[in-house]
């Protein structure tokens, strides 16, 4: 009678955990390749191994105590109505109970404790393989996906696999010994009421299957319309600005309306078809009870069986017909589980950025001088992004680049630092070809500052010390006065050791960029690739930003992506970039002198503000 | 908390009448260990065969009966909780549009969300649940009890001994239980934060090869979430096993007590079977009341949230009959500001806008430049009335917006909004938002003059393109463009492009500044930009500068006088001209 008490999940008042009620199962993933996955799976116990032959005797011996228990209780029963009256019989039989309930109490709780330990440090390991595996993966890989998605590996998947862990595999194995227990326990008692108690047995069969067959589908109908409808309060949540500019409200009510009807529909046909299930089990159960209670009485009555055996049989039937109701659970929870832990390995098995030559040579203090030799390249083979691309930049030079949107500028400055690797041609970095040095230093040798400047949950000395961990405060203090960033940090009650939330968020975007400066300043680079650093920053907080990044360029080589084309005229060499290919190249003064797609940027931009100042 | 009074009206005789079922289904539970008892204490004790069998007829009609009563009551409950559910979460959304801009402010706009979706769903939940078993859960403890005690009081010591302690062990579990599961929660959103900030700054991590750093962060978020999940599931596996120890043991003494009894001669084994029974039941209840509660605390939780926004009122007022373009000597397209100032938090917070004065006539264009934060966008949302001042009067076409509908005055402006907002749905519904019956040549008109034609032209389904979720990316610069298409299909007597082209590039932006020129004779346009180049051929340019206007003029004049203006103009050319 205790089994049905373990599997309440009452025991979990932990937030997120929702409730379930009897067979409302939502729509279950199903894994691609479940033997391949389970074997891996397998694998990743690891050193875990170790105790699960511990874990798998002591549910054995558990189901075994627990199949005795009704036994013993019909057994008293009989001592009492005198068949074999005894009150010390009686005496002997109460204290075997008790001791067999005490023992069960001890190994329920060894084994949830031993469980709780495999389960943790499994998942603990497989979420701790899966972030350092996302330390060696390129930067196609994050471009390829969102960021939820990748999220959702780490939590719902891995939970997945920890649910499945946890609960599914023991309550297979308690599961499977207390059918299969009950069942020789009832015939060894009595052949002829087992039958009759059998009978319920494929009624519980054929109704869970039909009722999970129409529930699967229609839990699915219903997630695809929650998941419509969130999309839409999703939109006209996040731009209800526009919504209500144009006198949008009616319209988006009535779409909301439409969706909210058909979910309204869907959700109460899946509740109701599921929310059957678990009516129909206990009337099943009473049933059970009844047949068990009139066939039984019938054998007592023509002395065939004691009522001792009613009373064993009553729990029996309980304990047989119980897990046989939950396997279908266990399998869908087991089978999200390997479900989740086979995307988890579709992560870890994703190609790593290409390894160091093994002859690779570390970068060890660069001159900055830069060759791009007839480089090619494509994030997908059938579109080409780079053409045939050729320059050259002298060491310590400055080399803006210029040019619509999606020319292909910023993945110039992708293939020199190995974000991604040339399709074709060859890149020279201080005459050696960059994939001919550890990537490590190649990188080292970069300063960047983006037009997102990405700063990290922590102190701001923390941050600025983020490319050269072992810099003393007073040269951090020194780089932030540098980047005039001094100014703004020192009127912070905190000073440097302000904490900053998730990326910055209490910093304006001016002082977020005048941050990222310092941090280059500090680790001193010497190349540097500044990709429409001002652009998000108004004209005024520009004039400091400049001034900053004028102080970090001397002497370094420098690319420079910029829309206002003010800001690079005195660049050494200006590159237009259009349609994947280099279309003019030269100062300033000779770009506007060949009156080609430059001076048409230029004067655009420029025309007026010349005639007024002239 | 006051807003499901309204539900309870609407769905109270529904779950009444569900609830009714439920307690036939509990009482038919409750009966059938009593009459179970009956066949063996005196059917088969007696050998009376006859006894048996009507027994157990009863006993099958009893559970044909709890088997109608639950069928129907999860029909109604079914019901009842997704018709509800449906309802409030309409009833909040349509709030939610209504509301002004004041208020939705209050909320962060993700949590308006959560409240629409995961809040909702809590309640509904909770209903769902409360007609299902939570209602059942006490009903069955307390009928369980009392046919307990009434079919043997002796053996009702045992209950009156194990339902206290199984009580108190659920309460300490809750107790204990719940401070560790918050705590891993807090702990897993450490390790969701590590990663969420190693995905967003993936390409720095790269460029300073801070790997190691990365990792080790990592490593100590996962390895305290380990540490609090152990300890909050072993704590779990003490209680759970415990209470079945209590209850067993429970069983024990009713064994013992009963062998007792039955010897004396005053206990009847049926009873001791019956009583087995009724404690198991008893036990099963109690966990689903400790249950209940569990769900009570969250959903109460989320109905607090949602009577929030519920609470939240329009205020914003207007005159009924007053309507824009009236009049006869109304002068379209023009707007005034007469000594506005404005603050988000009302009369007494820090002011955005600090008496603001100035005119736009009809078919002027009118440029609006400052730094961020000096209060560029603030000013133009009072326009439409996203806003309403807080002191000085917003006129447009001469009549105080005050006095106008919002709806009615919204038809005659075009906002194009700093964040580029598509919906889900092809280019050309996108498009008609602006103009819901606008004919394909004129939404074709409009992306040819927003210079969006071009490339939805090249996409291999042109206008019919889904954009959004699950749609085509366009870039940024392509999406401000159909944009800008959206508000130029509307034909509006303002238009507004709050700095709409910073992601279009310059060649592109001065095609479309030409397009509205042309298009655009006796179109009201304000224009807020970063670049200088985008607004100085502007009829005036507003000089904004912390919220106050710094001056007013054309390019010439401010260059001459305004120096903001100079600071701006210097900061773009370049050195050496300014």
């Amino acid at each position: 009678m205790s089994k049905q008490q373990k599997e309440l999940p009452v025991f979990a008042p932990g937030p997120g955990r929702g409730f379930r009620h009897g067979g409302a199962r939502g729509p279950v993933s199903k894994p691609k390749n479940f033997s391949a996955t389970v074997k891996r799976l397998w694998q990743a116990f690891g050193r875990e191994k170790r105790w699960l032959p511990l874990v798998f005797a002591i549910v054995c011996a558990d189901g075994l105590l627990m199949l005795s228990a009704p036994y013993l209780i019909g057994k008293a029963i009989d001592a009492m109505t005198g068949i074999e009256q005894s009150f010390s019989f009686l005496s002997i039989i109460i204290l075997a109970l008790l001791g067999s309930y005490i023992a069960d109490g001890a190994l329920t709780f060894l084994q949830g404790w031993l469980i709780a330990g495999i389960t943790q440090r499994i998942v603990t390991n497989m979420r701790q393989a899966l972030f350092e595996k996302l330390q060696k993966l390129p930067i196609a890989f994050f471009d390829s996906r969102t960021h939820g998605e990748l999220m959702s590996r780490l939590t719902n998947d891995i939970d997945n696999v920890s649910n499945s862990i946890s609960q599914s595999t023991t309550q297979l194995m308690s599961g499977v010994i207390a059918i299969a227990g009950s069942l020789v326990m009832m015939l060894v008692l009595s052949p002829i009421l087992t039958l009759a108690c059998l009978i319920t047995v494929p009624l519980v069969f054929l109704l869970t299957r039909t009722i999970a067959k129409r529930t699967s589908v229609l839990f699915k109908h219903q997630q695809s319309e929650l998941g419509k409808l969130n999309g839409h309060i999703e939109e006209t949540i996040s731009g209800i600005q526009v919504v209500k500019a144009f006198n949008h409200e009616e319209k988006a009510i009535a779409d909301f309306a439409a969706i909210n009807d058909r979910l309204c529909k869907v959700g109460m046909k899946a509740q109701i078809w599921s929310g059957f299930l678990m009516p129909i089990m206990n009337v099943i159960n009473n049933l059970g009870f009844a047949v068990v209670a009139i066939v039984g009485g019938i054998l007592a009555v023509k002395g065939m069986i004691t009522v001792g055996v009613i009373a064993s049989f009553l729990s029996y039937s309980r304990q047989f017909v119980r897990p046989l109701n939950d396997l279908a659970n266990i399998f869908n929870v087991l089978q999200s589980g390997v479900a989740g832990a086979e995307r988890v390995f579709e992560v870890l098995d994703e190609r790593e950025e290409t390894l160091d030559a093994p002859d690779a040579a570390v970068l060890a203090q660069p001159k900055g001088h830069v060759v791009f030799d007839r480089v090619s390249f494509g994030y997908r083979p059938d579109q080409p992004i780079l053409q045939n691309v050729s320059f050259e930049a002298q060491a310590g030079s400055m080399t803006a680049l210029v040019g619509p949107t999606g020319a292909g500028k910023t993945t110039i400055v992708n293939l020199l630092t190995r974000f991604y690797d040339v399709t074709e041609g060859t890149i020279y970095l201080d005459g050696k070809d960059i994939r001919e040095y550890t990537r490590d230093s190649l990188r080292r040798s970069f300063g960047f500052v983006l037009q997102d400047t990405y700063l990290f949950s922590g102190t701001i000395k923390e941050n600025i010390m983020y490319g050269k961990p072992d810099a003393t405060d007073a040269e951090v203090e020194a780089a932030a006065k540098m980047a005039h960033a001094d100014v703004f940090i020192n009127r912070l009650p905190k000073g440097y050791d302000t904490q900053l939330t998730e990326n910055g968020g209490n910093l304006s975007q001016g002082q977020r960029q005048l941050l990222a400066i310092a941090r280059v300043i500090l680790a001193r680079p010497a190349l540097l690739i500044l990709d429409e650093a001002t652009s998000s920053i108004d004209t005024r907080t520009e004039l400091i930003i400049q001034d900053a990044l004028a102080k970090v360029m001397e002497g370094r080589t420098s690319f420079v992506i910029a829309h206002r084309l003010g800001t690079i005229r005195d660049a050494d060499t200006i590159m237009v970039v259009d349609r994947g290919e280099i279309v003019e190249k030269g100062s300033h003064d000779d770009l506007l002198a060949q009156k080609g797609m430059y001076y048409q940027l230029f004067y655009n931009q420029f025309k007026n503000l010349y005639a007024a100042s002239s | 908390m006051r807003f499901y009074r309204k539900y309870i009206k609407k769905y109270g005789v529904l779950a009444s009448i569900t609830i009714i079922f439920l307690m036939v289904e509990a009482l038919c539970d409750l009966f059938m260990p009593t009459i179970m008892s009956r066949i063996i204490d005196i059917g088969v004790a007696q050998r009376d065969m006859d006894y048996v069998l009507k027994t157990g007829g009863l006993m099958l009609l009893i559970t044909a009966v709890g088997a109608v009563a639950a069928s129907m009551r999860n029909v109604f409950a079914s019901y009842v909780s997704q018709n509800f559910g449906s309802q409030l979460r309409f009833d909040l959304f349509a709030k939610v549009q209504s509301l002004s801009f004041d208020s939705l402010n209050k909320f962060d706009r993700a949590s308006l969300v959560t409240r629409l979706t995961n809040d909702v769903n809590q309640i509904q939940m909770f209903a769902n649940g409360m007609m299902r078993i939570f209602v059942k859960a006490p009903l069955v403890c307390i009928g369980g009890l009392f046919m307990a005690t009434q079919l043997n009081p002796d053996l009702a010591v045992v209950l009156a001994v194990v339902v206290p302690i199984v009580g108190l062990l659920i309460f300490l579990n809750l107790k204990i239980g719940f401070p560790l599961f918050l705590k891993v929660q807090q702990a897993l959103d450490r390790v969701n934060g590590a990663m969420r900030e190693y995905l967003a700054g993936v390409r720095v991590v790269k460029a300073f090869n801070r790997f190691d750093f990365e990792v080790g962060k990592f490593t100590r978020a996962n390895e305290e979430l380990q540490t609090k999940s152990l300890s909050a599931t072993r704590v779990m596996s003490v209680f759970s096993p415990a209470i079945m120890l209590v209850v067993n043991l429970g069983i024990v003494a009713v064994l013992w007590l009963g062998g007792l009894g039955v010897e004396q001669g005053n206990i009847q084994v049926g009873h001791i079977i019956a009583f087995i029974n009724y404690m198991t039941q008893i036990l099963f209840s109690l966990m689903m009341i400790s249950m209940v509660f569990n769900m009570f605390v969250r959903a109460r939780a989320s109905a607090g949230r949602i009577a929030e926004v519920f609470a939240e009122e329009n205020r914003m007022s207007w005159k009924e009959d007053a309507a824009l373009g009236q009049e006869p000597g109304e002068e379209k397209g023009r707007i005034d500001f007469d000594e506005v100032s404005f603050s988000y938090e009302g009369e007494d917070g820090q002011p955005v806008l600090k008496r603001i004065s100035f005119s736009c006539l009809p078919g002027e264009t009118v440029g609006i430049i400052g730094s961020t934060g000096s209060g560029k966008s603030s000013l133009v949302n009072l326009i439409p009335r996203f806003y309403d001042v807080t002191a000085g009067t917003v006129r447009v076409n001469g009549r105080d917006v005050r006095e106008v509908d919002p709806a009615r005055l919204r038809e005659k402006i075009a906002i194009v909004p700093q964040k580029t907002t598509l919906f889900t749905g092809t280019v050309l519904e996108n498009i008609r938002w602006g103009k819901e019956d606008a004919t394909e040549a004129e939404v074709e008109a409009a992306a040819r003059m927003a210079q969006a034609h071009e490339f939805i032209a090249a996409t291999p389904e042109g206008y019919q393109t889904r954009v959004g979720q699950g749609g085509v990316n366009f870039s940024g610069g392509q999406k401000q463009r159909i944009s800008i298409a959206r508000a130029l299909v509307k034909k509006p007597e303002i238009l507004i492009l709050d700095d709409s082209t910073s992601a279009v590039d310059v060649a592109t932006e001065s095609k479309i500044k030409e397009a509205l020129q042309t298009y655009a004779k006796g179109l009201t346009c304000i224009l807020i930009a970063q670049r200088i180049t985008s607004v100085m051929d502007a009829d005036k340019i507003i000089v904004l500068d912390d919220g106050e206007v710094a001056g007013i003029g054309t390019h010439e004049t401010l260059l001459a006088t305004c120096r903001v203006y100079q600071e701006i103009f210097t900061s773009q050319i370049g050195k050496e001209v300014g």
